[in-house]
This record gives structure tokens, sequence and C-alpha cells, in this order.
């Protein structure tokens, strides 16, 4: 008769070679001190698959809890060790640069389009608002910030875009990186509720850049405000516009499940769109780059910092129009 | 009658059996974060203390290291072999994917992005309300990036019934009582001895003590389960 001293004494030399080889696995430095040579994949998945046939008999016959134990420890080891993806690599790089992001936007272009509405009717009505009637910037920050937006840009200031105290291009670029990534990330997650707050956030960041857009050129700033920002919004913008449409399938999948569970479908648009935040992550580290260390460049002349505000738009806009069309 | 009252994730595997995968609650999750949370301010602290020292470019590294702990800390710890921050660790917790398998890095980027939404109303709010909800214990971003926190529980000692004589069962034993007499067997060096008289008093039957409790009448049922586990 089968007992189960009598089961582990059959066994437990091919689960002890498995415990090993799944050791050596995980840490073959070790496994090459003690002389070991590297477990043959063919060698584990068969040991792996015994494995299985025992811890399902061991089950089925209600055998010692700690002989479960040690057989469901070994199998989950090996099962993860077995099923591992390990898609990490610069040929996957490549590939997601030249096809992945930019067909992902491709592939999300009405979310892409309501995002990009949501941030930009807001941000021209009020800018025109602000600009036609200064006084009303203060219905949007405090009196001490809109004097501070002034100082920054003022045409007397040393560099554009901040007040230089005793900071440097480099503390700028960190401090643009944290804010714009936070904004990007808030329109994003937003999403999880319904979309709303993705186009909350969208709605609120695109008034409060128009109004401070009108308020500037209602000073008689627009020479030094423009200049500064028209290169890395390219970059910035675009972000911000991508991440939240982001948000928007997330909070659409949840709204219109189609025919999945609303929850396979949540799963499913956070996988798709997790491309486009790697993509978002990336553009804000250009833009908090160019933002801290050419936007800010005074000694340049407004006409070299528009062309290469153009460029980089067309650039961008290109690349998200046509990059990775063709098969190749 | 287990799988009603436990909140014990069961994944099939291809090869036909199951992983059972023991989500970590709101109580575990809380110490681990608390930790982390230290350690990460710690880190801030040693960071300020540097760039107060070097000046000027020592603030654009502090807050280049704020972003970087804020983003990239768990996503960092989560993508190595034991796929927990340090905090995770301490308190015997992992995340993996709710297949069982090692977190993919789309699945800690998610994850951690839709913290933005999980610390919504105020302190975590929506976090907490959906692990107290969810049987499994996810909160929003573990539910996008189809993760889990699991608990990782230390490997159950063998059972040692050394000086226990094996003594034949006087009637037949269905599965279910060879298992419960095991189970109890694993126990017995953990109860009082009162305790594990009152048990054995209640298996008696096996070894023929019907009605009878006492030392002896333990000794005998821990030898049936010695018997049965295999001890001739």
């Amino acid at each position: 008769m089968m007992t189960p001293l009598l089961f582990e004494q059959l066994y437990h030399r091919e689960w002890s070679e498995l415990e090993l080889n799944l050791n050596d696995i995980a840490d073959p430095k070790g496994a090459a001190t003690a002389g070991r040579t590297p477990p043959s994949g063919e060698h584990v998945a068969g040991l792996y698959r015994r494995a299985c046939d025992h811890l399902a008999l061991a089950r089925a016959r209600s055998y010692p809890a700690y002989m479960i134990d040690r057989l469901e420890r070994m199998t989950s080891q090996a099962h993860q060790v077995i099923y591992y993806r390990r898609d990490f690599g610069l040929a996957q790089l490549r590939q997601f640069i030249g096809r992945q992001f930019p067909s992902s936007v491709r592939r999300h272009a009405p979310y892409v389009a309501v995002a990009a509405a949501t941030f930009l009717v807001p941000c021209v009505a009020i800018g025109l608002l602000v600009h036609w009637r200064p006084e009303l910037i203060l219905s949007v920050v405090g009196s001490e910030t809109a004097d501070s937006f002034e100082q920054m840009y003022s045409t007397s200031a040393e560099s554009i875009g901040r007040v230089r105290n005793a900071s440097t291009d480099w503390v700028m670029f960190g401090y643009y990186i944290r804010n714009n990534i936070s904004i990007a990330f808030q329109c994003f997650a937003g999403g999880l509720f319904a979309g709303l707050g993705s186009l909350f956030f969208l709605g609120y960041n695109g008034a409060f850049s128009g109004a401070l857009a009108g308020y500037l050129t209602a000073r008689g700033l627009s020479s030094t405000f423009f200049p500064f920002v028209a290169t890395h919004s390219a970059f910035e913008l675009t972000a911000i516009i991508l991440s939240g449409a982001a948000g928007l399938r997330i909070g659409h999948a949840l709204v219109a499940p189609r025919r999945l569970r609303r929850i396979d479908s949540l799963v499913e648009a956070a996988r798709d769109t997790v491309v486009l935040l790697y993509g978002v992550t990336a553009m804000l580290f250009v833009a908090a780059v160019i933002e801290a260390f050419w936007s800010s460049a005074k000694w340049f002349p407004a006409t070299v910092k528009y062309t290469s505000a153009a460029i980089c738009w067309t650039a961008v806009l290109d690349y998200f129009l046509r990059q990775g069309r063709r098969a190749s | 009658m287990r799988r009603v009252l436990d909140t014990v994730v069961s994944v099939e595997t291809p090869e036909g059996i199951l992983l059972e995968l023991r989500p970590a609650g709101l109580t575990a999750r809380a110490y681990a974060f608390t930790l982390d949370w230290l350690i990460r301010l710690a880190v801030m602290y040693a960071g300020l203390m540097l760039s107060a020292f070097i000046g000027g470019i020592g603030i654009a590294f502090l807050l280049i290291l704020f972003f970087a702990l804020e983003l990239f800390y768990p996503v960092v710890f989560e993508l190595t072999s034991s796929g927990a921050t340090p905090g995770k660790r301490v308190f015997g917790l992992k995340v993996v994917m709710d297949n069982g398998l090692p977190i993919t890095p789309a699945a800690s980027v998610i994850r951690n992005l839709l913290r933005a939404a999980d610390f919504l109303p105020f302190g975590y709010g929506f976090a907490i309300t959906s692990m107290l909800l969810r049987h499994d214990s996810k909160r929003l971003g573990d539910i996008a990036a189809a993760t889990l926190v699991v608990h990782e529980p230390p490997a159950i000692p063998k059972i040692v019934l050394s000086q226990v004589a094996a003594v034949a069962p006087v009637t037949p034993l269905a599965r279910e009582d060879q298992a419960a007499l095991i189970a109890f067997a694993a126990r017995a060096y953990v109860l009082t001895p009162e305790r594990l008289d009152e048990l054995a008093a209640l298996a008696a039957p096996v070894s023929g003590d019907a009605g009878r409790s006492g030392d002896d009448v333990t000794r005998r049922v821990l030898g049936v389960a010695q018997w049965v586990l295999g001890q001739r």
C-alpha cells in the first residue's frame, strides 16, 4: 500500500534534483562556484512535469501538508522559470520607436482627437478672454502668481521662463521633469474614473496655459513668451494630450466594455495604452531637456527659436502620421 | 468549505495543476508601504544633506532624485528577481501577475502609474476601499495591470514524531480522516498538552479508545497518525 512516507522515499531524489536545478537557475554564480554545470532546459522541464504529476497525486490523496507545500513551492518556482517572458533589449527598443509607438498613436486617433480638443478649446477660449480682459487672470491664479509670471517673462530678465536666483539650468530640468510628468500621469490616471478625470485635468491644464499666454500677450510680453514655449511645446503638449488620450481609452473601456467583462476590458485597455505611456515618458524627458537648456537661453534671436520650433513640430507630427506604416 | 472561507486564488497551469496564490490584505500591505515610505524618506533626507553640501547643481540632483524615487523605486525593485520592494520583502510579500508568473515590465509600470488614481480622493482612499471590497485585495492599479500582491509563506516544517510507536487503526480510515489525523500530528508540538489530549479524545475511536482520554490515548492516536504516514 502506498503511504505518504513511501511516496516521498520513492520520489524525493527527483524533487531534490529539481530544487537544486531551480536554485542554480536563480543563482548561476553560486552554481558555477560550486562547480555545477548549468542545467539543461529539457531536463528541468521533464522534472517539472513529473513534479506536477506528483503534486496532483499528493493533493488527491490528501498527503501531509509539508509534502504538498514542498511540491507546490517547486512547481510554482519552475512554472515561473519556464513561462517567464523576457522582453527587453535593443531590438525591442528599435521596434518600439520605429513602429509600435507611432502606430499605437494612430490606432488611438479618436481618443487623441478628443483629448486634443479638450485641451485646446479651453486653452484658446480662455486665452482670448484673458487677452481681452487681463484682470480675468486673477480668477485663475492669485495676484502673486500673476506677478511672478510677468517677472519670469519680462524682457529685462536674464533668462526666460523663470526667475533666476541661485538656480541653474539643471535645477529647472529637474523641476520641469517632475512637474510635467505629474501633470501627464494625472491626465492618464484620471481615466480610471470613467474618463472624467482625464477630461478634467486636460481641460484644466489647457485653461491654465491659455490664461497664462493670454495674460502675457496682453502685457506685451509675447516677444519673450512665444519663442520660449514654441519649441518644447512640440513634445510637451503632444505628450500631455497623448497621456490624456490613454486615460480616455481606459475610461471608455470601463464604460463600454463591448463583449468583454468590464474588468477584462480594463486590463486589455491598460495593456494597450502602456505603449503610449512609455512614449509619453520619453517625450516629456526630451521636452524637459529642451525647456531647460534651449528654450530659456536668451542670446538666440527669436527667428532661430521659431525655426527650431517649426522643425520640431513638423518632425513630431510627421513621426506620428507616417512613421512605421510600411513593412520594413 | 475551505474555498468559501479562504481568500486563496487558484491558477491552473498548462500542466493541469493548480497553483495557489495567497493575496496579501490591507494590513500587511500598509506595513510594507510604511516601511518603503520610511526608506524613501531616509534616501531623500540623505540627498538633501548632500545637496546642501554641494549647492547649485545639488538642487538639480535632488529634484531628479525625488522624481526618480517617486516613479522608479517600486518599478525597479518589482522587476528584480525577488519581485518586491524592500518593504514588501521584509513583510514576506511579493508582486506577481495574477496568473502566478513574475511581473512583466509593462504591468509594473501600469500598476505604479495608476497609484495617482489610487491615491484619490486623499490618503490612498480608493486603494483602501478597493482592497477591502475585493476578496483578492487588489487596488485599482492591480486591477488594471492584472497583478496580485501575495504572501510568500515560510516552508511548512516536516512532521517529527520520533518517540511515538506506530499503531494500526482498528477500523479502516476514510481519506479525509487520514488527512485530519496527519494534520493533527503535524500540530502536536505547538499545542499545549491539555489541548492535545482534548483533541486526541475526539479522534480516539481510531485506536479503539472511544470515550476515553488521557496521556496514553493521545500517544496511541499519534501512533495511528504515524502508521497512516507510513511508519510501520
